[in-house]
């Protein structure tokens, strides 16, 4: 590794930014060395990562060093990756998309500034990770719920931000924000919802204020740092009950996601329900290795082998129920009354009374448990997602999922997929897992990821979320009226950030391969 | 065959134990009782002990350790799993190995091991990695 330059500026230039950096920030906060730069690369890299190394780090904590940042940056030119707390692992972690930009860390800018028990709210900022408000709720209003992501490392504004999901009804948690403070592209400051009122009392208890509610273009996107969020909280309910189905047959899928889907537009399914293939739970508990050493996909007599061992089915659905006694004994029999005649045997929910042990409820734990998947193959490893949005439509998602499976199979590569089940859509989550320090597995990797992509848009699904090595190649997909979307995202991003300093080209917003330098 | 057999064990019990698949939300009900197995050392604190490990610890290093790893390397979690691959019986979670100096203990933490990411020393500064280096590394010597 050695030294890197931002995107079109010479050493001196760059030097006379830092310079101006430091000042902004102490010198501790501006980090430019060679050590530094490589705890920045995405450990999930697909290779060594430094197709994506960035030129310095910038560590504010407090909202007007902010300020100073983006305004400096303005001036000299320099982009900036904002992250929250960078552990968006498998899209790429704090990885910049474009090589030579400087990160933009908020780690440190961690405080949770407000928790109101009674309205089940709160306001933190975008270095408060999964773990910091479990603690902090645990301690001081345990009779609030969080919904946490599978890998919970990370920060609880930066997931709601590129719509991560969690497994409880407040699982979208995109939908959880409640009011955003952002430093706008010129480094000025600006309030959504209620927050717009100078003084307003309701910041956290209304998201839409008067006119035009902005809070979704500053998600997926490039046109303001968020620096403080409302972020609503669950009640703790009276009972939870929860049971993970396993459904023997691979064609299982169809009606199982049928019935579960309609639960959900229904609402008696109030959370993201998870539905997996055997490796996505092998693969946090063994490695390849220990079913299977043998060249190309693995067969599915192993698949079938680990099933049988691990009481596993070809799909595994997680469900929980969330309410009081009456409401949720209830849904256990009406689910109890749906499946057990199509499965032959009786389900056993698991019962938790407000008051027993927490582990037995359905609340969100955060957990890391999740990453031990990406030891499937050994060595260094690292996973990708591949995640269209499908309609909620047993025989289409079963359809699309075989062809999916079938392309594995060709190329090699281990089918790991789960299905999401959302308010009104499926996503079919293709998972990649990889050696990043194989080439060849890389290489597979990467035309399985291509193929994915142009297969999916060809059948009308389009992905929801992208790896900072994709971000083009997926906006490109969306492309109603000749890419009208892209055109409105581009002017307006030029329109509020002329200079293109926050995170060129993140999902696909002026990318300088588009010519976002001179947006 | 004893030894697949104890693998095989070991990862039904595993699965019992602990959690879900990689976008699962939480590890199923923990217990205190641990396996016996192959490939896995006990597993002794649930994993909201492992979230609360060393809250109350008048010692900065543990206090730090709790906030900054426990929750993969203590518990039933990644870390832990993982090395319990690797290290001898019983010394899978940090706080019980004996071989671990402080220098190691940094060098890993800055440079990542196998799977085991990289810490920024915006996350964890350099003051405070060698809070837990030094705990951690005479935790070893008791």
């Amino acid at each position: 590794m050695s030294i890197q330059l931002p995107h079109g500026m010479n050493a001196a230039a760059f030097d006379k930014a830092l310079a101006d950096f430091r000042r902004a920030l102490g010198d501790q906060w501006v980090l430019s060395g060679e050590e530094d730069r490589q705890t920045y690369i995405d450990p999930y890299a697909m290779g060594d990562g430094l197709d994506h190394d960035c030129s310095a780090i910038l560590a504010p904590s407090t909202v007007e060093e902010v300020q100073a940042i983006i305004r400096i940056a303005n001036q000299h030119k320099t982009p900036l990756w904002p992250v929250s707390r960078g552990k968006n692992l498998g899209y790429g972690a704090s990885s910049p998309k474009e090589k030579g930009d400087l990160i933009l860390d908020l780690s440190r800018m961690n405080r949770i500034l407000d928790v109101n028990e009674k309205q089940a709210s709160c306001l933190i900022e975008p270095g408060v990770g999964y773990f910091d408000l479990f603690r902090h709720l645990r301690q001081h209003a345990p009779s609030l719920w969080m919904s946490v992501p599978g890998n919970s490392w990370g920060s609880v504004i930066g997931n709601a931000l590129d719509r991560g999901i969690g497994y409880t009804p407040f699982g979208d948690h995109c939908e959880t924000l409640c009011g955003l403070e952002v430093v706008m592209p010129d480094g000025s400051l600006l309030r959504t919802g209620m927050g717009a009122m100078q003084g307003a009392k309701g910041w956290q208890s209304y998201k839409y204020g008067y006119g035009p509610g902005w809070d979704q273009m500053f998600m997926q996107s490039n046109l303001g740092v968020v620096v403080k969020a409302g972020v609503w909280l669950q009640p703790e309910p009276e009972m939870t009950a929860k049971i993970t189905l396993a459904l023997p047959r691979f064609d299982d899928a169809e009606w199982a996601l049928d019935i579960l889907c309609d639960l959900r537009r229904r609402d008696i399914i109030q959370h993201n329900i998870v539905f997996g293939s055997p490796v996505r739970a092998a693969s946090t508990m063994s490695q390849r290795a220990d079913w299977y050493d043998g060249p190309g996909a693995l067969p599915d007599s192993v698949s079938e082998k680990m099933m049988a061992k691990l009481g596993l089915g070809w799909w595994n659905a997680k469900i929980s129920l969330f309410g009081d006694e009456g409401s949720v004994m209830a849904q256990v029999a009406l689910i109890r009354r749906l499946f057990e005649p199509r499965l032959g045997s009786a389900l056993q929910f698991e019962i938790w009374k407000r008051g027993d042990p927490l582990e037995k409820s359905a609340t969100g734990i955060p957990t890391t448990m999740g990453l031990q998947s990406v030891n499937w193959y050994g060595g260094r490893g690292g996973h990708l997602s591949f995640a269209p949005v499908l309609p909620q439509d047993g025989a289409m998602a079963l359809a699309y999922a075989k062809k999916i499976k079938a392309y594995y199979e060709e190329v090699g590569q281990d089918y790991y997929a789960s299905f999401t089940i959302g308010r009104r859509h499926i996503n079919n989550v293709s998972l990649i897992l990889y050696n990043r320090d194989e080439p060849e597995a890389i290489a597979r990797v990467d035309k399985l990821y291509r193929h994915l992509l142009k297969e999916a848009a060809a059948s009308g699904f389009g992905e929801y979320r992208g790896h900072i090595s994709y971000m083009d190649e997926v906006a490109a997909t969306y492309d109603f009226a000749d890419g009208a979307l892209a055109r409105l995202n581009n002017r307006v991003k030029s329109a509020l950030d002329p200079n293109n300093i926050i995170a060129p080209g993140r999902n696909g917003i002026g990318s300088r391969a588009q010519g976002g330098d001179r947006p | 065959m004893i030894r697949i057999l104890a693998f095989i064990l070991g990862l039904v019990l595993a699965l019992a134990l602990i959690a879900m698949p990689a976008d699962a939300q939480s590890p199923a009900a923990p217990q205190k009782t641990a396996p016996k197995s192959a490939n896995a050392t006990p597993i002794a604190t649930t994993a909201l002990g492992a979230i609360t490990y060393g809250a109350q610890s008048a010692n900065p290093g543990e206090k730090l350790f709790g906030q900054k790893c426990a929750f993969c390397h203590i518990g039933p979690s990644t870390g832990k799993f993982m090395l319990a691959r690797r290290v001898p019986k019983g010394q899978a979670e940090l706080p019980d190995r004996r071989d671990l100096t402080a220098d190691y203990v940094k060098a890993v933490v800055r440079n990542g091991l196998v799977n085991m990411p990289t810490f920024t020393r915006v996350e964890l500064t350099d003051r405070e990695l060698a809070q837990v280096a030094d705990w951690l590394a005479r935790k070893g010597r008791k």
